[in-house]
C-alpha cells in the first residue's frame, strides 16, 4: 500500500518534543517521522535519536586517493623517460612532496564535498510535503506511514498541541 | 493574497522573524551606480594589461606592479574566507554576522585565477634559480596553477554549502514554489541529520581551506618573490607573507562589514560585538606582523655580509626606504598605537579606520616586495648590483586600479547571487542567547551546545 504523509506545524520546540515523545510511545520509529527546521537546533532538542553517518571517512579516503595518484604521477613522469639533471637522483623528493600534498588536499576536499552531498541525501527527486512557514521559524513534523497510521499520528500530534496540519493527498493548507 | 492561517510577524519570536530574507533582495540605484563605476575602472585595468602585454613577456621588471596587484588580491580577498573558517573552528559567537561576508570573497578567486595566468609567462623556469622545486624538470607553472585552482574550488564549495540553507529558504519563499526547496539541484530539507552533516562538513572544508591557503601562499611567495632574487635566503619570508595576509584579510573584512552595515541595510544584523572581536584580532595580527618582519630582518641586519647588506638596501634601506617607512607606519605603528586603546578598539569606527591603514600599508608592501623582486634580472649565487627602482607608469596605475576595482566588482556581483548574510547562523545564535539579571546588572548568556 502507498504511504501517505502528514505535516504538523509547531511554533516551538517544546510542543515538537512532546509530539515526538508521544509518537515514539505509540510505536512510531525514527524512519517514520522527520523534523524540518530552518535553523539547526542543538542535537537532541526534540528527543530525536542521532543518526549514524560516515562523513569522517570521506576526507581520509579522498586524501589517500589523492596521495596515491600524485605519487604515481610524480614517479611516473620522472621515470619515463628518466632524465638525469646535473647528476642528481632521478626522483626528486622535495618537489614530489609539494605535488603529493596538493594531490592529498585535492582528494580530501573533493571527497568531503561528495561526503556532505551523499550523507545528507542531497541528491534525488524525493520531494514531499513542505510548508514555507518552516523557513519563517515554524518547526515541521513530517510523518510518512500507511493511511491508517497517518490518522493515528495526526491524533497523537493534535494531542501534543499541534493544531496545524497539511496532508499529502488532500492538499491541506498548501502555501 | 495572504492566507488567513499564515501567522503575522508578531506571532513569531523576534529571533525567527520572517524579515530575515528581505535585505538580500534589495539593490538601490547607488548599488548599480557603484557597479557601473567599478566596471569602468576595471576595464581601464584590462586596458592597462593589454598595453603592458604589447611590450611583451620578456621585460620582467615591467610586470612588477601586475604581480604586486595579484599578491594583494591573494593576500586580502583570498584570505578573508579563512577568517570565517578559523572562527567557525573555535566557535566564537561574534563571528556569525561575518561568516557569509567573509566567505563571499571566495568568489573573487575567479578573478584571481584569470589574473594569475599571465604571470606564469613572465617568471623564468625554476631550473636555473634556487627554488623549492630543487632544479626538478617538473613544471612549476602547472602545479602553481593547480594549487590556486584547488584553493579557489575549496573556497567556492565552502561558500556554496554554507549558503545552501539560506538559498533553500529564499527559493521556497518565491511565489508559486511548493514542495521542498531545491537550490541548484540539491534538495535541502533541513532535518537534524542534514544540519549535523552540514556543520561537520563546513568545519572540515574550513580546515582544508586554512591548510591549503598557507601552502599556496608559501609556494607563491617562494616562486614569485624569493627565488627571483639571487642570494635572498629567507625561510621566514613565506610565513611573513601569510601573517601579513591574515592581517590584511581581516582588515578587508572589517571594512566590508562596515560598508554592508552602513549602505547595505544590515545595521540590525552586524553589531558592535563583531567589530570588537575584529579589533582584538587586528591587534594580535599587528603584533604578529611586526614579530615576523623583525625576525626576518634581524638575520640580514646582524649578518652584514656584503650580499646581505645589498639585500637590505634592495628591500629596506636603499631607494625604497620611503615606501618601507610608510609600510611600517601603516601596518604596525599606527594600528598598534590606535588599537592599544580600549575605547578605540571597542568601537565600530576604530577598527574600520585602522583597517584602512592596514589595507593601504599592505598594498604598498606588496608593491615594495614584488616590484623589487621582479626588477632583479641578474642570475648567479648572490646579487651584485642594485637594480633601478621602478616607478609606476600609466599602464601600472591602470593595472593597480583595475585590480582593486575588479575585486570590489566581483564581490558586489557575488552579493546579488547569494544571500549576503548567513541568516541560519545568525538566527541560531539569537535563539541560543538570553539576558539574565546578575546582581544589579543584566548579563548576556550564550549557550554553546556543540
Amino acid at each position: 500500500m502507498t504511504d501517505k504523509q502528514v505535516l504538523g506545524l509547531c511554533r516551538d520546540a517544546d510542543t515538537t518534543a512532546r509530539a515526538v515523545e508521544a509518537l515514539e510511545k505509540k510505536g512510531f520509529s525514527g524512519n517514520e517521522y522527520e523534523i524540518l527546521t530552518a535553523i539547526p537546533y542543538p542535537e537532541g532538542t526534540f528527543g530525536e535519536k542521532p543518526g549514524k553517518h560516515r562523513l569522517y571517512i570521506f576526507p581520509f579516503i579522498g586524501a589517500l586517493c589523492g596521495f596515491s595518484a600524485a605519487l604515481l604521477l610524480t614517479i611516473g613522469t620522472q621515470l619515463f623517460p628518466p632524465l638525469v639533471t646535473g647528476g642528481k637522483p632521478i626522483l626528486s623528493i622535495p618537489p614530489m612532496i609539494l605535488i603529493m600534498f596538493e594531490g592529498t588536499m585535492l582528494g580530501a576536499i573533493l571527497f568531503t564535498v561528495i561526503g556532505v552531498i551523499f550523507e545528507s541525501r542531497l541528491f534525488g527527486p524525493k520531494l514531499g510535503l513542505y510548508d514555507r512557514r518552516i523557513t519563517e521559524g515554524f518547526i515541521g513534523l513530517l510523518i510518512t506511514a500507511s493511511p491508517e497510521r497517518i490518522t493515528e499520528a495526526e491524533q497523537i500530534m493534535a494531542g501534543a498541541g499541534i493544531a496545524d496540519f497539511k496532508h499529502s493527498l488532500t492538499g491541506g493548507n498548501n502555501k | 493574497m495572504p492566507d488567513d492561517t499564515t501567522p503575522t510577524k508578531t506571532e513569531y519570536s523576534s529571533a525567527l522573524a520572517p524579515t530575515h530574507i528581505q535585505p538580500m533582495n534589495k539593490a538601490g540605484k547607488w548599488f548599480w551606480l557603484a557597479i557601473v563605476l567599478l566596471a569602468i575602472v576595471f576595464s581601464m585595468g584590462v586596458g592597462g594589461f593589454i598595453w603592458r602585454w604589447q611590450s611583451g613577456w620578456d621585460d620582467r621588471p615591467a610586470w612588477g606592479y601586475y604581480a604586486a596587484t595579484f599578491s594583494f588580491l591573494l593576500s586580502t580577498a583570498q584570505t578573508a574566507p579563512l577568517i570565517s573558517a578559523g572562527l567557525r573552528l573555535v566557535a566564537g559567537p561574534w563571528r556569525r554576522p561575518l561568516a557569509r561576508p567573509a566567505e563571499l570573497f571566495a568568489f573573487v578567486g575567479i578573478l584571481n585565477m584569470l589574473w594569475f595566468i599571465p604571470l606564469l609567462k613572465v617568471v623564468p623556469d625554476t631550473q636555473h634559480r634556487r627554488s623549492i622545486w630543487f632544479d626538478s624538470p617538473i613544471s612549476f607553472q602547472i602545479w602553481e596553477t593547480i594549487a590556486l585552482a584547488i584553493l579557489i574550488s575549496c573556497g567556492l564549495c565552502l561558500l556554496y554549502l554554507a549558503s545552501m540553507p539560506d538559498i533553500a529558504a529564499k527559493v521556497s519563499k518565491a511565489p508559486g514554489k511548493q514542495g521542498f526547496p531545491v537550490p541548484l539541484g540539491l534538495s535541502w530539507r533541513g532535518n537534524p541529520h542534514q544540519w549535523r552533516i552540514l556543520k561537520l562538513g563546513l568545519v572540515v572544508l574550513g580546515a582544508g581551506y586554512i591548510i591549503f591557503l598557507t601552502f599556496q601562499q608559501t609556494i607563491f611567495a617562494s616562486d614569485f618573490g624569493l627565488s627571483l632574487v639571487p642570494g635572498w635566503k629567507d625561510a621566514l619570508f613565506p610565513a611573513y607573507h601569510i601573517v601579513s595576509s591574515l592581517q590584511a584579510g581581516t582588515a578587508l573584512l572589517t571594512v566590508s562589514l562596515f560598508l554592508l552595515r552602513q549602505w547595505g541595510g544590515l545595521k540590525d544584523y552586524i553589531g558592535l560585538d563583531t567589530f570588537k572581536g575584529l579589533g582584538r584580532l587586528l591587534l594580535v595580527l599587528t603584533l604578529l606582523w611586526f614579530y615576523f618582519w623583525w625576525s626576518s630582518f634581524i638575520v640580514f641586519w646582524y649578518g652584514r655580509r656584503p650580499e646581505e647588506q645589498l639585500l637590505l638596501q634592495l628591500f629596506v634601506s636603499g631607494p625604497i626606504r620611503p615606501l618601507f617607512t610608510l609600510v611600517l607606519i601603516l601596518n604596525f605603528v599606527l594600528p598598534f598605537l590606535l588599537l592599544l586603546w580600549s575605547p578605540i578598539r571597542k568601537s565600530i569606527a576604530g577598527p574600520v579606520i585602522v583597517s584602512v591603514f592596514i589595507l593601504s600599508g599592505t598594498l604598498l608592501d606588496r608593491i615594495r616586495l614584488f616590484t623589487t623582486a621582479f626588477s632583479v634580472t641578474e642570475s648567479g649565487e648572490v646579487i651584485k648590483n642594485l637594480p633601478p627602482t621602478r616607478l609606476p607608469d600609466t599602464a601600472d596605475i591602470f593595472i593597480l586600479m583595475g585590480g582593486l576595482a575588479g575585486m570590489a566588482l566581483t564581490y558586489l556581483v557575488a552579493t546579488r547571487l547569494l544571500p549576503v548574510l548567513s541568516y541560519w547562523e545568525i538566527t541560531q545564535g539569537k535563539i541560543l542567547e538570553s539576558e539574565k539579571q546578575f546582581g544589579l546588572r543584566k548579563v548576556r548568556m550564550v549557550a554553546k551546545p556543540d
